[in-house]
């Protein structure tokens, strides 16, 4: 059967079993937006900014583990799309981008609108390509959503020319195969685990950190069966949140820069750390000199370019985590080690999360929105202070509940995030929490919560400054604060423009009342939160700074059991 | 400078794609490897090419540069192949001006090596010489300094020659 391009790209993503993409119309892909309206199956959601449109695909993805998809017109289409691209890119997200370009005889000839996204694009994607050819389409989006789903996950751009979305071809869609330059990584060698279970029999303080990857291989059960045979506390990435039960008493919570005391104090005391799918990003490591000093590291990941990348490993292993940990999970005995959880649960003990009296904090806020839906709902976070509060004081049950840019620290994505995660997983809970500036990159999306009326809650912490970064200003260039005073617009206004209804909290005696509120109502809500203006995230540690040197929270004014200094 | 700093040459086999060597030299810059050359071209195989990259690095970099060509998609294989029984190759040309005695001197000192002379006008010599890289500098080095002079190296090309690996 002879097909146009158009028609290729609304059948592949059927195929895929993809029913929402996020994308805006230009010139180039009207060939596309026409024949879509022949698709009904397939719903397209107008975004107000391309970048949106990206990151909905992102949220999509991080919540349901399937591909997003998300679409844009060449030029200055395929251009907006680029922070959305790198910031899933950083957290090995499965998007597929499609943009059109102008016609292939047109390209390299500086002709309207046309960029060479598939340039730009290069170091932002997994793999990418620029189809000239109608024949190729057919294969080339079955091997980007294969690409972009398998392995280590990760956004796969698909350039195609006005004219292509028009040629015919015959060609239908091949089975997926991996190519020859593309090994799936399956189990690992077994001398690689054998190392593995030798070192944690061995180990007498062995701590485990959760990441993203994970998630990402469906191995959280299994990494909890591990933990428990083996006796064995959980901290956790900022993208691990939610790994591992947050209320299960080996789970630690979010260690490094901004991560929770005990975690971060665990892992440098420990005498073996294992890495299941972090990739050793600096905000958790902190100067990687002195991270898990005491301790031999042993790094699972799928990707083996990650081995030995940022810390020294004594042993790595290389493959597909859920095989990997059920594999281990035969090759060791259960252990029992009273005596370093006690010290782990001394650190916790002497070192817990504060939330100050006397003032409303956005910590009030973050738990009270923990107290309401006892970490069941969605949240997604946007980018700064808020964004630590949440994954200290969030407490998430399971997986992919929570949604934070980590890697490349995108502000303005947490209300677009939400939309996907609520436009993937209509019959949850889903809040995006903001911060005032933040929130300000990315609002026009509140026409696309009306419009569709999607019940995403906004939780916006307005602390009338660029809080993250006044922080910083105020513990390391003396209070000079420079550009991080912001004002905001009337929300009350504002919502009420978009035509969504707006909550305002103003205490910490109603913040709990004011979220009731929120939930009840059935559609998207802005909650404006008016919290105190400068309120710090502790514990920190300074950029570059050592995890041993912890700065604790000046409001923890506790007798310490365990010594540690405050 | 790490004491395992030294120069590598790495080969690889790829597929030929839109935007393939573009990849590869990106991924290059992007991570800070510094290339000392590439030299990418046609093989046995329709639509691969072998690449062979010049590198110093040490043994930590090198893991790191393996891993991250390897991870390329269009990348089949990657080896090290400094320590390997293999042949590694680089060809130049030199176009040289100056006095015919020393261009003579330059052309002998081209042809005890195993090159050939291309053109010889008066004052004025082209040449050309393949060999290993060491060679090929020590030819470059010694053309005398009175000579004015154009050189193109093409950075080494190499291949494993083990039949047994
Ligand atoms: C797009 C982008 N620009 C700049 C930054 C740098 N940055 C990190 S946190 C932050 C402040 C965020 O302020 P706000 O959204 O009000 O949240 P708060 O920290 O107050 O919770 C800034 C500017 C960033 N991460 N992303």
């Amino acid at each position: 059967m002879e097909r146009t391009g158009a028609q290729i790209v609304m059948a592949g993503l059927k195929r895929h079993g993809v029913k929402t993409i996020f994308g805006y119309p230009g010139g180039v892909v009207l060939p596309l937006y026409d024949e879509m309206l022949n698709w009904p199956e397939v719903e397209h959601i107008l975004v107000r900014h391309e970048q949106c449109g990206a990151h909905m695909a992102d949220g999509y993805a991080r919540a349901t583990g399937e591909v997003g998809v998300c679409l844009a017109t060449s030029g200055p289409g395929a251009t907006n799309l680029v922070t959305g691209i790198a910031t899933a890119m950083m957290d090995s997200v499965p998007i597929v981008c499609i943009t059109g370009n102008v016609n292939s005889w047109a390209i390299g000839k500086d002709a309207f609108q046309e960029t060479d996204i598939q340039g730009i694009s290069l170091p932002i994607t997994k793999h990418n390509y620029l189809v000239t050819d109608i024949n190729d389409l057919p294969g080339v989006l079955v091997e980007a959503f294969y690409l972009a789903n398998s392995g280590r996950k990760g956004p796969v751009l698909v350039d195609i020319p006005k004219d292509v979305f028009t040629a015919k071809t015959t060609n239908d869609f091949p089975e997926p195969e991996p190519r020859e330059g593309y090994i799936l990584p399956g189990m690992p060698v077994e001398s690689e685990l054998d190392e593995a279970a030798r070192l944690l029999m061995a180990a007498e303080r062995p701590i485990i950190i959760a990441g993203q990857g994970a998630i990402a291989a469906e191995a959280t059960e299994e990494l909890l069966a591990l933990a428990e045979k083996l006796d064995c506390p959980v901290a956790n990435t900022l993208l691990g949140t939610g790994a591992v039960p947050r209320s299960h008493d080996l789970s630690l919570g979010m260690a490094g820069m901004h991560g929770e005391a005990a975690p971060t104090m665990a892992i440098q005391a420990a005498d073996l750390v294992v890495s299941l799918g972090s990739r050793f990003d600096d905000r958790l490591t902190g100067a990687t000199k002195s991270f898990g000093e005491g301790a031999k590291m042993v790094h699972f990941d799928i990707d083996p370019s990650e081995h030995g990348k940022a810390v020294h490993t004594h042993c790595t292993v290389t493959g597909h985590l859920k095989p990997a940990i059920q594999s281990l999970l035969k090759k060791v005995d259960s252990k029992k080690h009273p005596e370093w959880r006690a010290t782990v649960s001394g650190f916790q003990k002497d070192f817990p999360l504060v939330v100050p009296e006397g003032g409303f904090f956005t910590r009030h806020v973050i738990s009270a929105l923990q107290a309401a839906n006892k970490g069941d709902a969605i949240i997604s976070t946007d980018v700064g202070q808020h964004q630590m509060w949440s994954a200290q004081f969030y407490r998430p049950e399971e997986p992919r509940k929570f949604l934070s840019s980590g890697g490349l620290g995108t502000m303005g994505c947490g209300v677009p995030y939400a939309i996907g995660a609520k436009f993937g997983c209509p019959d949850q809970e889903v809040w995006a929490v903001c911060g005032d500036g933040g929130f300000q990159m990315t609002l026009q999306e509140l026409a696309v919560m009306k419009e569709h009326n999607v019940g995403v809650k906004i939780c916006l912490c307005n602390n009338s400054f660029l809080g993250m970064v006044r922080q910083w200003q105020e513990l390391f260039f003396e209070k000079r604060y420079s550009s991080v005073a912001i004002t905001s617009p009337d929300y009350a206004k504002l919502a009420e423009a978009y035509g969504i209804p707006y909550v305002r909290c103003e205490t910490a005696e109603e913040v709990d009342a004011k979220i009731a509120e929120a939930r009840a109502i059935d559609g998207p809500v802005l909650c404006e939160f008016v919290v105190e203006m400068e309120e710090n995230v502790y514990p920190m540690v300074p950029a570059g700074g050592s995890n041993s040197d912890l700065i604790q929270d000046p409001d923890l004014k506790v007798k310490t059991s365990t010594g540690g200094q405050q | 400078m790490s004491p395992t700093t030294r120069t590598r040459t790495i080969t690889s086999l790829v597929q030929n794609e839109s935007g393939t060597l573009n990849r590869l030299v990106s991924m290059f810059r992007r991570r800070g490897f510094s290339l000392n050359s590439l030299n990418a071209g046609d093989c046995e195989r329709p639509g691969y090419s072998r690449v062979t990259f010049v590198i110093d690095a040490d043994d930590g970099t090198l893991g790191q540069v393996l891993n991250q060509v390897e991870r390329l998609i269009e990348v089949v294989e990657v080896e090290d192949i400094t320590d390997e029984t293999s042949v590694t190759r680089e060809l130049v040309l030199v176009h040289l001006f100056g006095s015919d005695i020393e261009l003579n001197r330059a052309g002998l000192e081209c042809i005890a090596k195993g090159g050939k002379i291309l053109t010889f006008e008066q004052g004025a010599a082209t040449m050309e010489l393949s060999g290993e890289p060491d060679e090929i500098e020590e030819f470059v080095a010694n053309i005398s300094p009175q000579l004015q002079r154009t050189v193109h190296r093409t950075g080494a090309i190499a291949l494993h020659t083990n039949p047994w690996r």
